[in-house]
């Protein structure tokens, strides 16, 4: 039984650890990915909805998509009821807009590398990760991405969520959607290429 | 013929297979061919595990105060008459 499968054993038990463990894992991803669907005031709201309906619906879920997958789907139906129901309107206006390529002044006239990409240090997530000071370089950066792109990488990589999914969420086509992650993961690769020459955030 | 340029900017569609028939072979002749695009395109990959893998947990969380108030609201974990969340 892997780690997931064992905390969702003991979550459908009731067990108060299990309710605390997995709020410590989840909580922060629920509010970032809220604060561009509702605002800042109102994405605790949307964290703390998403808690009351997982929490009384854990005994039916079937671990087929991982948990935080779940939760994703759940914080963005709350969010949009909140917003139904404060009649908040966020703002999407200029989001799907893509801002072109990071990296296009690494290239020649004629499309050939000019600054080309330099072997990294390390070549597995595992080992990147093992740097604490990377965490919060990513953590900096993630929040220094434009919104939508920083939205579309929350819910995509960290949320897990489909394509599909994503692009009815945010009221964009599929094509936007996929634009905007390639964006949002080539300036997450040149701050790690940075990191990775550099030594330093 | 793809210029590097051009490739990096596929290489979000080459890691998750959604090619156009058309760029499939052009692509897999670049890579081939290409050490630099083939590098840039491992490390788009990598970075994109690095998020999946990302851990959100080291972000100061009272997770017990958020339970409590979620335990003031409803009796946790409560009986099963939510199912629009059951079958995922």
């Amino acid at each position: 039984m892997d780690d997931e499968q064992a905390l969702l054993k003991r979550l459908r038990q009731g067990d108060k650890e299990a309710l605390e463990g997995v709020i410590k894992l989840h909580h922060a991803f629920l509010i970032a990915m809220a604060t561009p669907l509702v605002g800042h005031e109102l994405a605790d709201d949307v964290a703390q909805e998403t808690w009351i309906k997982a929490f009384s619906a854990i005994k039916k879920f079937e671990g087929r998509s991982k948990l935080r997958t779940w939760l994703a789907r759940i914080a963005i139906n709350e969010a949009h009821a909140i917003r139904r129901k404060t009649g908040r309107e966020v703002s999407f206006d200029g989001w799907g807009h893509d801002q072109g390529s990071p990296i296009s002044t690494r290239f020649n006239e004629q499309g050939a590398w000019d600054a080309p990409p330099t072997q990294w240090h390390y070549d597995t997530p595992e080992a990147l990760l093992t740097e604490a000071e990377l965490h919060e370089c990513i953590h900096k950066h993630l929040h220094k991405l434009p919104d939508d792109q920083q939205s579309v990488v929350m819910m995509r990589e960290l949320g897990g969520l489909d394509y599909t999914e994503i692009a009815r969420a945010l009221n964009l086509a599929e094509g936007n959607i996929r634009v905007l992650l390639h964006r949002g993961r080539q300036r997450m690769h040149a701050m790690l290429n940075h990191f990775e020459e550099v030594g330093t955030c | 013929m793809l210029s590097c340029r051009e490739m990096s900017e596929l290489s979000s569609d080459i890691m998750e297979s959604h090619l156009s028939l058309k760029n499939r072979w052009a692509v897999y002749m670049h890579l081939r061919m290409c050490p630099r695009c083939k590098l840039y395109l491992e490390q788009l990959k990598l970075t994109a595990e690095v998020l999946q893998k990302l851990p959100l947990d080291k972000q100061p969380v009272d997770s017990a105060a958020i339970l409590k108030q979620l335990k003031l609201s409803e009796d946790l974990p409560g009986p099963c008459n939510k199912t629009a969340y059951a079958r995922s």
